[in-house]
């Protein structure tokens, strides 16, 4: 079990992991479009994602969830990711990063 | 995880036979176009436009709207698509129909062909008709759903007035001329299932594409009662009573309709958040606006404006065009590129994402190629409308020719984006 510098060291690490992986069609991060509600790290292996899509039924949305785990993989290839995906609260614009913004030209 | 609905979109075998198809007769529409540039001008009952309107609105636009239905009724009814087999199936059929159908238009053999041609398209029709409304009973009820819903059954009504069209000409036994039913049969196809379908399906899709979110649906809601509305009054005015003193009636509602549905566009593009708009989403929102056009043009033709005999003849040529090349083509010429790279891009990279640096869906296809294909419509729809307004073979020609170069365009991009090959580049970590 590692002490709460070092989780905090690495969800941090995990954040930037995700800013690594787009929404095709936005063309935009899933962090800056303000997708991801929770990111925790247990201290041993697992690691929780609680997360949104843009629609309900965001054709995109497994591609998503499958580079997400990849992409963690990629980097801790022992983490287990779970990823639960809710739609309470809906994602709204009012959601994306002031950098998302200002990436998408708003 | 279990009540993910992203995992509901249909093979790749079920849709992109239908993109291809569409593609291949848009580029032979243009070909016949390019080939009878005379009988654009000459009277909308004869055998050679038949063959022509029906490749445009089955062969190209209906193959198109079946392929990408399929795809969206995951995004639209939050379900999987009823039956995969079904689909291909009706595929099949109405792929074998309209061959026929317009080998039949063509060739002018309106007796036997043309029956066993719409006895096929009606089986077809009913097909797809059928497995839609399954997937949508399973499905989520919300206001786009009730479009696609309304379009499918106006579908299920053209395609039994066409039938019935075919079966008088072999064996007559309806009271009016063919023309007062071909009024009917047209109306119930352009209005009901195609307006009726673009209105319910891009109420969704323009909205996810500009990034636009809570749109006020009211507007779509008048805009549903008005155009169904006006469209059943319609029918059962020229049905019953032979076209009547309700024409404005109708053609008000029906208009009105529209306009609400303009203002909901409209509304959703002022709070866009994607201000730079893509070719693709250009091109869509130029032909939503366009459904305007032939909003002028009935009233025109309605009113009987004093005008030549032969102007209000190209009016309702131009009428017609104009829902065909004005609203229905352009959406799809652009629609094409929101909707077919993504499907090849999650078929060919879905498992990939992560393990490698993969491209992005719209790197699937050129777009110096969609940009020239925009420009060249454009370009051939102005030349056109001009051409049949002021009767002008000549300038039917050069519109054609610059139809014939956005079908060639088109079919370009459309192949290079089925037949793309996987590239990928390791990721440092």
């Amino acid at each position: 079990m590692k002490d709460p510098d070092e989780i905090r060291v690495i969800e941090s690490d995990l954040e930037q992991i995700l800013y690594g992986v787009m929404d095709p069609e936005i063309e935009l991060n899933i962090v800056d479009l303000g997708l991801i509600y929770l990111l925790e790290y247990d201290g041993l292996k697992k690691v929780v994602i609680k997360m949104t899509f843009s629609t309900p039924a965001c054709p995109l949305g497994d591609a998503i969830l499958m580079n997400i785990k990849q992409s963690i993989t990629n980097v801790y290839p022992e983490f287990e990711v779970a990823i639960e995906v809710v739609f309470e609260p809906a994602w709204n614009s009012d959601m994306i990063s002031e950098k998302g913004r200002m990436l998408l030209g708003m | 995880m279990s009540n993910l609905k992203t995992g509901n979109a249909p093979s790749l075998s079920v849709v992109v036979p239908h993109f291809i198809f569409s593609a291949l007769s848009f580029l032979c529409l243009t070909v016949f176009i390019f080939l009878t540039g005379t009988d654009v001008l000459g009277p909308y009952f004869n055998s050679k436009l038949l063959a022509i309107t029906h490749l445009a609105v089955l062969g190209w636009a209906s193959m198109l709207a079946f392929g990408a239905l399929y795809q969206l009724i995951p995004v639209v009814f939050e379900t999987a698509l009823y039956s995969e087999l079904l689909a291909k199936i009706t595929f099949w059929i109405f792929a074998i129909a309209i061959f026929l159908l317009v080998y039949a238009f063509w060739t002018s053999a309106f007796g036997t062909t043309l029956l066993y041609a719409s006895s096929l398209m009606f089986i077809a029709l009913f097909g797809f008709i059928g497995n839609v409304l399954l997937s949508q009973r399973r499905g989520k009820q919300n206001i786009q759903s009730r479009y696609v819903v309304t379009a499918i059954l106006w579908l299920l009504l053209t395609a039994l007035f066409g039938l019935l069209i075919a079966i008088n000409f072999r064996y007559p036994f309806l009271s009016q001329i063919h023309l007062h039913y071909l009024k009917i049969h047209a109306h119930l196809g352009l209005v009901g299932w195609f307006v009726i379908l673009i209105v319910g399906v891009s109420s969704s899709l323009i909205p996810m594409f500009l990034i636009s979110h809570s749109p006020n649906e009211d507007k779509l809601n008048y805009a549903y009662y008005l155009i169904n509305g006006g469209l059943l009054l319609l029918g059962l005015d020229w049905l019953v009573l032979q076209g009547t003193m309700l024409i404005p009636v109708y053609w008000l509602s029906i208009s009105l309709g529209i306009i609400f549905y303009l203002m909901f566009v409209w509304e959703v593009y002022k709070k866009r958040l994607r201000k730079e708009l893509d070719i693709g989403m250009k091109h869509t929102l130029i032909s939503v606006l366009s459904m305007l056009l032939p909003i002028l043009l009935s009233l025109t033709v309605m009113l009987k404006l004093d005008f030549e005999n032969s102007f209000q003849l190209r009016a309702t040529t131009l009428y017609g065009f104009s829902i065909i090349f004005g609203l229905i083509t352009p959406i799809i010429l652009s629609q094409t590129y929101k909707t077919l790279p993504f499907i090849v891009w999650l078929h060919k990279y879905k498992q990939l994402v992560g393990k490698f640096k993969t491209p992005l869906p719209k790197e699937l296809y050129s777009e110096w190629v969609a940009t020239l294909q925009f420009y060249s419509y454009n370009l051939a729809v102005i030349v056109l409308i001009l051409a049949i307004t002021s009767n002008n073979i000549w300038m039917i020609r050069l519109g054609s020719c610059f139809l014939l170069i956005t079908a060639v365009l088109y079919n370009l991009n459309v192949f290079k984006i089925i037949f793309h090959k996987v590239k990928t580049e390791s990721i440092s970590t």
